[in-house]
């Protein structure tokens, strides 16, 4: 049988949270609400303007450097999550393990250089 | 694990990746004055690639050679032969290409380093004895391959193929890797050995699942029918050179994978993949030769062409014997010759003004022409109708041959009917070059480096070749043999 009680720390820490971030949620806007004059138009009320609408024509065209970008996120991302696991095993893999770890990350230095040397990091 | 040994086993992908990364720094550096340069290094690496695996492959006398990085990578005999001919076409597609792509304008150093990194994956590939080496050699490889097929961006069709290419391989690497994952979950192993011992007693229903996944995804990989259907639509689409490349290298590469993968793990099993095997060779030569019959484009011709040859080769692996495998590394390396030699050609082939000839009135009477293009032509066009005395007529006759052996009668005698269909838009081609009335275009002269290649693969399908039999069948053989060892 699982012993419940020790769970109880998580479930506290779980409610306060939920608690806070419903405070930080909606405090600020209440208070606004009560506090400032209340305006709307079609610009405040659009979702936060970041990247692009999110319901719009699929043919629409679409800068490619976003892509660009997405991609070079994805691979420094992915190395990341390698070099978790490597990290905490490195008493396991040894040297060995350490070399490896090293060629992959020259490698991934040399496709940045590469990717910074003809421009792909520049937006304009 | 002996690292050195590793190390040493695996020097021609190691060679390879260093000179590619080193070159990716000079051509980023370098800019567009070192596209050449880069062309070059690329092209003395693979050969030294090559040479350095032409030593093992002379050293390693024994055929199970040596296993490296605790069995995930196995460099014996069979890998080597694969190896030296996919670093031989990948050069000959270095060495057709800098003039084609300058004319178009996309001659960048990206291009050579691309084919070095494709090289290097198609080597891990045939060297795999694990389903993880296999998986991450034929990304690296089929990576490479997406970029190349789309290199003139601005050209809508390159782009499309290049489009179509990756959706479809995308496909094809997740249907791999789902039949993969069946393997690996009632084997519980990745390795060829171990799965080939977990299956001894017999194979469930969900590993078959598996072996059928997996027999699916590389049938996309080597173009068979039923999952050709991309092969005409990106070989017309990507320009010229990569199309000769995407029919040389990365099908010896894809073909090596499929024997080792069909042969190893799975030799105790024969009967669960013969009847794909043979399904999939008929359908490939019956498709690609009807197919071809209604094409007007030359290059979407070539594409069913291939189609038709991979079904041949199919043929060499549904007999399951050490013949039969050593009759499919011998159609490898003549299909390679033959291809290359045929998509060089159309290469050469452009007007005065720089308009490749693309379909079959562009190349009208070209014998009066362009006389030694057409003779070159010619020459090739009947080898790959199997006509004797040429030398396709060789690669066909063997793979028969082992069919017959094996006991596969009705199969080699379709097979044979079939390739008679093949032979009259082959003959159409030479009629068309010979007989016709030639129209006005000019044909524009040629770099030094593409009639090294055709008059090369000219040589070697004329009757010459066969001096070069018996070096052909005792490498064919040492290669095949190695794949049998453990039986």
């Amino acid at each position: 049988m699982v012993d419940l009680s020790q769970y109880l720390p998580i479930l506290l820490f779980l409610f306060i949270a939920l608690g806070l971030s419903v405070a930080f949620v909606f405090l600020p806007m209440g208070v606004s609400r009560l506090t400032g004059a209340h305006q709307p138009t079609a610009e405040k009320l659009s979702e936060y303007e970041c990247g692009f609408p999110a319901f719009e024509d699929s043919r629409g065209q679409f800068d490619v450097r976003f892509y660009l970008v997405a991609i070079l996120f994805i691979v420094f991302d992915l190395e990341a999550a390698f070099l978790f696991p490597w990290a905490v095993s490195l008493d396991l893999t040894g040297w060995a393990g350490w070399t490896t770890m090293m060629i992959f990350l020259a490698e991934l230095a040399v496709g940045l250089a590469y990717a910074w040397k003809v421009g792909a990091l520049e937006w304009e | 694990m002996d690292y050195a040994t590793s190390l040493y086993l695996t020097g021609a992908e190691i060679g390879l990746s260093i000179s590619g990364l080193v070159l990716l720094l000079v051509s980023a550096w370098g800019g567009a004055r070192v596209t050449r340069l880069v062309t070059i290094l690329a092209a003395a690496a693979l050969f030294g690639a090559a040479i350095f695996t032409g030593h093992l492959f002379t050293e390693l006398s024994v055929p199970a050679a040596g296993d490296a990085f605790g069995g995930l990578y196995r460099a014996d005999d069979f890998s080597s032969f694969a190896k030296i001919l996919i670093y031989l076409a990948v050069i000959a597609c270095l060495m057709i290409t800098p003039k084609y792509l300058a004319a178009n304008g996309i001659y960048r150093s990206e291009y050579p380093i691309l084919l070095l990194f494709g090289a290097v994956g198609m080597s891990m590939m045939v060297s795999a004895v694990d389903l993880i080496t296999l998986y991450i050699g034929l990304e690296l490889s089929s990576l490479s391959s997406y970029v190349l097929a789309s290199f003139a961006r601005d050209d809508v069709r390159s782009s499309e193929a290049g489009l179509k290419y990756f959706i479809l391989g995308a496909l094809a690497s997740g249907i791999l890797l789902y039949g993969m994952s069946l393997i690996y979950g009632f084997a519980g192993t990745t390795d060829y050995a171990a799965i080939r011992l977990a299956f001894i007693g017999g194979i469930e229903t969900g590993a078959l699942f598996g072996i059928v996944f997996v027999l699916a995804g590389l049938a996309f990989k080597i173009a068979a029918v039923p999952f050709h259907m991309w092969t005409p639509d990106v070989y017309e689409g990507a320009p010229t050179p990569v199309t000769a490349f995407f029919a040389s290298a990365p099908k010896v590469a894809a073909v090596a994978i499929l024997m080792r993968i069909a042969l190893e793990p799975f030799a105790d099993h024969v009967d669960s993949w013969r009847q794909i095997v043979v399904f999939a060779a008929l359908a490939s030569i019956v498709v690609g030769a009807l197919g071809a019959i209604g094409q007007d484009s030359l290059k979407r011709l070539l594409a069913y062409s291939s189609i038709n040859n991979v079904g041949f080769i199919l043929i060499g692996l549904a007999t399951a014997t050490q013949l039969g495998t050593s009759a499919m590394m011998t159609y490898l390396v003549i299909y390679v010759v033959m291809t290359l030699g045929s998509f060089t050609a159309l290469l050469m082939l452009r007007a005065e003004d720089g308009r490749p000839f693309e379909t079959f009135s562009d190349i009208a009477g070209l014998a009066t022409r362009k006389p030694a293009i057409a003779w070159c032509l010619l020459l090739l066009m009947f080898s790959l109708a199997g006509i004797p005395p040429l030398f396709g007529f060789w690669a066909k006759f063997v793979v028969f041959r082992a069919a017959v052996e094996a006991d596969l009668i009705a199969l080699a005698a379709i097979g044979i009917a079939a390739s008679v269909i093949g032979a009259f838009y082959y003959l159409k081609f030479v009629k068309v070059m010979f007989f016709d009335e030639a129209e006005g275009s000019v044909v524009k002269t040629s770099p030094i480096g593409q009639w090294i290649v055709l008059i090369l693969a000219g040589i070697i399908v004329s009757p010459l070749g066969y001096f070069l039999n018996g070096l052909l069948d005792a490498w064919s053989s040492d290669a095949a043999a190695s794949l049998f060892y453990l039986v």
